[in-house]
């Protein structure tokens, strides 16, 4: 009897020391690689490593001329992390830290599907061009390109591009228009 | 808005910038201590007795480490000490180490103790720690880059393994024996 119940007793240990490790694998997962504390206001890299926004913030300021992850040292960028929303952690909790917030989550909403259909080359910006290209007024139908619901604004580079491009078409457009009146 | 502020909290506020500076510089350092805790405490949990550290007195800044050479290489069971200096920046910016206990290595300098080493360089990442470099720098004394030497007589030595580890060992002084 005595043998058995200490088996037992040392299986449940064996459980127990079990359950701790992984419980302890399980919290190590979600450190963050730089401070190695749990990481907060977490963001994840395209390449997949976990890190507190401020302390990637930091450490891509410190090497704003060759900005790599200090995991895999791939190539990475401020607009290449994803922030990760847990939930019940909505507030930002530090106003005193001077990092800025770290960037949005990009979400692209599916396309309404408005405009020509055959110039709808699923790019925003792009079919535009086709549209004056191909005659004058087809932008007044295909003129969905400023309005195309953006969900989040985006502060990547693309979209400011596309921002200055559809800027500049329609310049080009009303000139075109003013000269088509005129002549 | 702006005048519905009470005058008051205004003024009070205009030399908030000059303390939340300072506060921010608290926080930073307050961060370098805890990284630099947590690390130690990791150190002292893992069972590697090949390298060790600690901080030197109070000052969590600074940290003696202690490595022994790999085995199967001439530096096999030889003990080295090193200092550890770890900036404010840490782990943004690498620690400065140099041997304290003399080493004849390619990439050592005999005299000063200072190591050619490109992940205490250009080639740091923040997510290297204490054990990380120590370990790095236990397999560059069985690997030297014999391409960048620091000590040009070593480099030269290093193919005449037997003539190495004569005058490694003529030239070595435990630390702890003197």
């Amino acid at each position: 009897m005595a043998t058995t119940s200490s088996e037992s007793d040392s299986s449940r240990k064996n459980t127990d020391n079990k359950e701790n490790e992984s419980k302890d694998e399980q919290n190590n997962m979600f450190e963050c690689n730089i401070c190695l504390d749990n990481a907060k206001d977490a963001v994840v890299s395209v390449c997949g490593h976990l890190f507190c926004w401020p302390c990637l913030h930091q450490w891509l300021e410190t090497r704003s001329s060759r900005q790599v992850c200090p995991v895999c040292k791939a190539v990475i960028s401020k607009d290449k992390v994803i922030p990760i929303y847990g939930r019940g952690n909505t507030k930002q909790e530090d106003p005193r830290n001077k990092v800025p917030p770290r960037p949005a989550g990009q979400r692209t909403e599916p396309d309404a599907n408005t405009g020509f259909p055959g110039f709808n080359f699923g790019d925003g910006g792009f079919h535009l061009s086709f549209g004056i290209g191909a005659f004058p007024f087809g932008f007044l139908t295909s003129f969905n390109f400023s309005d195309r619901p953006h969900g989040v604004p985006v502060g990547g580079q693309l979209q400011q591009d596309d921002h200055y491009l559809s800027k500049l078409f329609l310049w080009i457009a009303v000139i075109f228009i003013v000269w088509l009146l005129l002549a | 808005m702006a005048q519905n502020v009470n005058p008051r909290l205004e003024s009070s506020s205009s030399d908030s910038p000059k303390r939340s500076k300072d506060m921010n510089d608290r926080i930073e350092s307050n961060k370098v201590i805890q990284r630099l805790q947590k690390e130690l405490m990791s150190l002292m949990m893992s069972c590697d007795e090949s390298v060790s550290a600690f901080p030197e007195g109070d000052n969590l800044f600074k940290w003696v480490a202690t490595i022994i050479g790999p085995s199967d290489t001439v530096y096999e069971n030889l003990k080295y000490k090193l200092s550890m200096e770890f900036p404010r920046g840490y782990p943004y910016k690498p620690p400065t180490v140099i041997f304290i206990t003399p080493c004849f290595h390619p990439n050592v300098d005999f005299e000063s103790g200072s190591i050619c080493l490109d992940i205490l360089k250009e080639k740091w990442s923040a997510m290297y720690d204490v054990k990380a470099i120590l370990i790095s720098l236990q397999s560059l004394l069985g690997e030297p880059n014999n391409e960048s030497p620091l000590n040009v007589k070593a480099a030269q030595m290093w193919p005449r393994q037997e003539e190495f580890k004569a005058t490694l060992l003529s030239t070595y002084k435990d630390s702890e024996s003197n």
